[in-house]
C-alpha cells in the first residue's frame, strides 16, 4: 500500500465514521443535510450543480 | 409526481446508466450521453425551481456568518458542521497535493474512481449514483407551489 493510498483510506474511514455518527446521533447533520443546505437557494443550487456537472464530465469522459 | 411517471423515470435512468456503463470514456456516444444528462438536469432545475427556493441567495449567504451565535444556540450542530468542512477540505487538499506531485504512490481521487469505473458494472453504478445526486440537486427540497 502506497503512502497516498494509506492517507485516502484514513480520510475515507474518517468520512465513513462521521457519516455513521450522523446517522446515530440526532444533533449531527449528515451528508444529505449538507446537500440540502446547498439546495436552499438559487446560488447554492447552481454552484452544486456546476460541481456535479464538472465531476460527471471528468469522471465519465476524461481522465479516469 | 405521478407514480407511473416516477417509475418510468427511474427505469430510464437505470437503462441510461447501463448503456453509459458500456461506453469508453473517450467515445463520442459517452460524451453525448453525459452532455445530454447534464442539459436535462439543468433544464429540470430551471423548470422546477421558479419561485420555489427555500430561501433567498442573500439570506443563504448570510446564514452561516454569525458563527458565535450559532455556537451559543446550537453548539453541537455547529461543531458538527465545522467537522464536515474540515473533512471536505482535507479531501480537496490531499487530492490537490496528489495531483500536483503526479507520483505513482500518490493516487488522485479521480484515479481511484478510474479503478471503479474500469468495468461496465462499476461505471454503470457510479453513473447511477451521479444521476441520483443530480436529480436531487435539480428538483429536491423545493417549496410547494
Amino acid at each position: 500500500m502506497s503512502t497516498g493510498g494509506e492517507v485516502w483510506i484514513a480520510l475515507g474511514a474518517a468520512l465513513g465514521l462521521w457519516t455513521a455518527l450522523s446517522a446515530l446521533r440526532r444533533g449531527i447533520p449528515g451528508p444529505v443535510a449538507v446537500i440540502r443546505w446547498f439546495a436552499q437557494s438559487w446560488l447554492g443550487r447552481a454552484l452544486a450543480l456546476c460541481a456535479w456537472a464538472g465531476a460527471g464530465w471528468h469522471l465519465f469522459c476524461q481522465r479516469p | 409526481m405521478n407514480r407511473a411517471l416516477g417509475v418510468a423515470l427511474v427505469a430510464a435512468a437505470a437503462a441510461f446508466s447501463w448503456w453509459e456503463g458500456g461506453l469508453h470514456q473517450y467515445s463520442t456516444a459517452a460524451h453525448s450521453g453525459i452532455l445530454a444528462a447534464i442539459a436535462l438536469t439543468l433544464a429540470s432545475a430551471l423548470v422546477a425551481g421558479v419561485g420555489r427556493q427555500a430561501t433567498t441567495t442573500g439570506a443563504w449567504l448570510r446564514g452561516p456568518l454569525p458563527i458565535r451565535r450559532h455556537l451559543v444556540e446550537a453548539p453541537g450542530a455547529t461543531v458538527a458542521v465545522l467537522v464536515w468542512i474540515v473533512l471536505l477540505l482535507a479531501v480537496i487538499g490531499w487530492d490537490l497535493n496528489s495531483f500536483v506531485h503526479q507520483r505513482h504512490d500518490l493516487p488522485t481521487l479521480s484515479s481511484i474512481f478510474g479503478h471503479l469505473t474500469s468495468s461496465r458494472g462499476g461505471r454503470a453504478a457510479v453513473v447511477a449514483l451521479w444521476l441520483t445526486l443530480g436529480a436531487a440537486l435539480a428538483v429536491g427540497w423545493r417549496r410547494p407551489r
